[in-house]
């Protein structure tokens, strides 16, 4: 608990620091990375380059976004107890990460159910006025499975470590995953919230066979485009108004320029008579 | 490595310790000796503090949408109603010119950050011509009010109406979800072309809180 308020104070001093600038987004030659950890029953702690970054990192969990400079780093997974990461239960692995690019290492379950570490790049490209974004990873010790959002398959055949995406217009699915070819629920049904401008990605961890299947989310916020107009204004009226007033003041000009000439010619002509 | 650094970091504690003590002789002597922790060997603590949470969806902040905008000085009193986006990406808008549409995506007016966009057609098929028509003729300084569905009363003052040819609507600043809270007005204007059904222009009036 107390951990968490660390957190979102430091989610708020990061927030607070970056007016005007998404917080996931990644200010000049550096990388965004978040971890999260997908394997079931085994606190860790992890070390990047040597020194321990998290500490006591529970399953279920998901740290950053961390703002990084590019470059190759070598992480390492050991038990909560090691002083060092001389002996890791995971790596050490070298995840290279690419200037403007947005990351999320998932420590999971393999297939075949051992321990391993995946590297995504999440899609931060701007999503349509209107849309939100879903991506969707196979995380768990689990074979293919097909993703389903109201009853119908709409990511077929996704095996572990594949993720796939979609581009949909903003609001609630009922979303469920089932082994592939088949409809009947592993996880979920489950309301997924798509928010317009908002990359929202599901991981599916556990395993299959130990039956803790889990669903982890993550969302990376600010991806939102403006609409391309507003078409305010359909029927002419409006102008046709206009037009009729400012021709109402042009014959009305017009009939007092006639006016004035005529009582003119009016004056001229009873002087010549006199 | 680390545990060089654990061991500075040992040292530097009794370091501490020490000279705390020795700044204020005599000050604290419930304090417990330093010799317990420095003897017990030292977990690592993480170089930096990094957030972490569970990994499940946060809590949406629910919106609270405008229901009414009066601007009193051009005889402006509408109800509005959320609306999105239509099909070619466009701003969607109530069919009726009398009722304006709040850009659900963007921000509202109890919204700590971003633009609240509210637009109206000047005029459609089959309706009166609407009250933002007189957009054009609301001066700088008046006093525009929203009402969110919570019944709270927000006044913006005017600080520019402009005309803009369509397709230079400078819709990413005036869409704005972030560092701005300005309350945008938005009709049409300008000539209209019959055969397309469209103004040429947009009418924008900006108004910024006066709180």
């Amino acid at each position: 608990m107390r951990k968490k308020v660390l957190a979102g104070i430091a989610a708020g001093i990061v927030a607070a620091l970056s007016v005007g600038i998404p917080a996931t987004a990644a200010t000049n030659g550096n990388a965004v990375l978040s971890v999260l950890h997908g394997i079931p029953d085994t606190p860790v702690d992890v070390y990047v380059n040597g020194a321990l970054t998290l500490d006591d990192f529970q399953p279920g969990d998901l740290a950053g976004p961390l703002d990084l400079p590019a470059g190759a780093y070598e992480v390492a997974l050991t038990a909560t107890d090691a002083t060092d990461d001389s002996a890791p239960v995971l790596g050490p692995v070298t995840l290279t990460l690419e200037a403007g690019k947005n990351y999320t290492a998932v420590a999971h379950l393999n297939a075949s159910g051992s321990p391993t570490v995946t590297p995504y790049v999440n899609d931060t490209s701007p999503t349509a006025a209107g849309e939100g974004r879903l991506t969707v990873r196979h995380d768990a010790a689990a074979p293919a499975v097909d993703v389903l959002a109201g009853g119908t398959a709409v990511i077929s055949d996704l095996a572990n470590p594949e993720e796939a995406t979609l581009n949909l217009p903003a609001g609630t699915i009922q979303a469920s995953v089932a082994a592939a070819g088949t409809t009947d629920p592993v996880i979920g049904p489950a309301p997924v919230d798509v928010q317009e401008g908002v990359l929202t990605i599901a991981y599916a961890w556990g395993s299959l066979e130990d039956d803790n299947l889990e669903l982890a989310v993550q969302t990376i916020t600010g991806l939102h485009s403006a609409p391309d107009g507003v078409n305010s204004g359909t029927g002419g009226q409006l102008a046709q108004r206009d037009l009729f007033l400012q021709s109402m003041w042009a014959i009305g000009g017009l009939v007092v320029a006639a006016a004035v000439a005529a009582s003119a010619l009016v004056v001229v002509r009873s002087r010549a008579r006199r | 490595m680390s545990r060089a650094i654990a061991g500075v970091g040992a040292s530097l504690a009794i370091a501490l310790a020490l000279t705390a003590c020795g700044s204020s002789p005599g000050a604290a002597p419930s304090a417990p000796a330093p010799t317990a922790t420095a003897t017990a060997t030292p977990l690592p603590t993480p170089a930096i503090e990094v957030p972490i949470a569970a990994a499940t969806p946060p809590p949406a902040r629910l919106p609270v949408p405008p229901v009414r905008v009066v601007a009193a000085s051009i005889d402006v009193d509408m109800p509005v109603v959320p609306v999105g986006v239509e099909a070619g990406g466009f701003m969607e808008l109530p069919v009726d010119p009398a009722i304006g549409g709040w850009y659900r995506f963007g921000a509202d007016p109890a919204a700590s950050d971003g633009n609240v966009v509210i637009s109206a057609h000047v005029d459609a098929p089959q309706y009166p011509i609407g009250p933002l028509s007189r957009l054009r003729d609301l001066p700088a300084g008046e006093i525009v009010e929203v009402t969110d569905a919570a019944g709270e009363v927000r006044r913006y003052q005017v600080q520019s109406v402009t005309y803009y040819p369509k397709a230079d609507l400078p819709v990413d600043e005036l869409f704005a979800r972030s560092g701005t809270r300005n309350l945008v007005l938005i009709t049409c204007g300008g000539q209209f072309d019959s055969r397309t059904g469209r103004y040429a222009d947009n009418v924008v009036a900006i108004a910024t809180p006066t709180m």
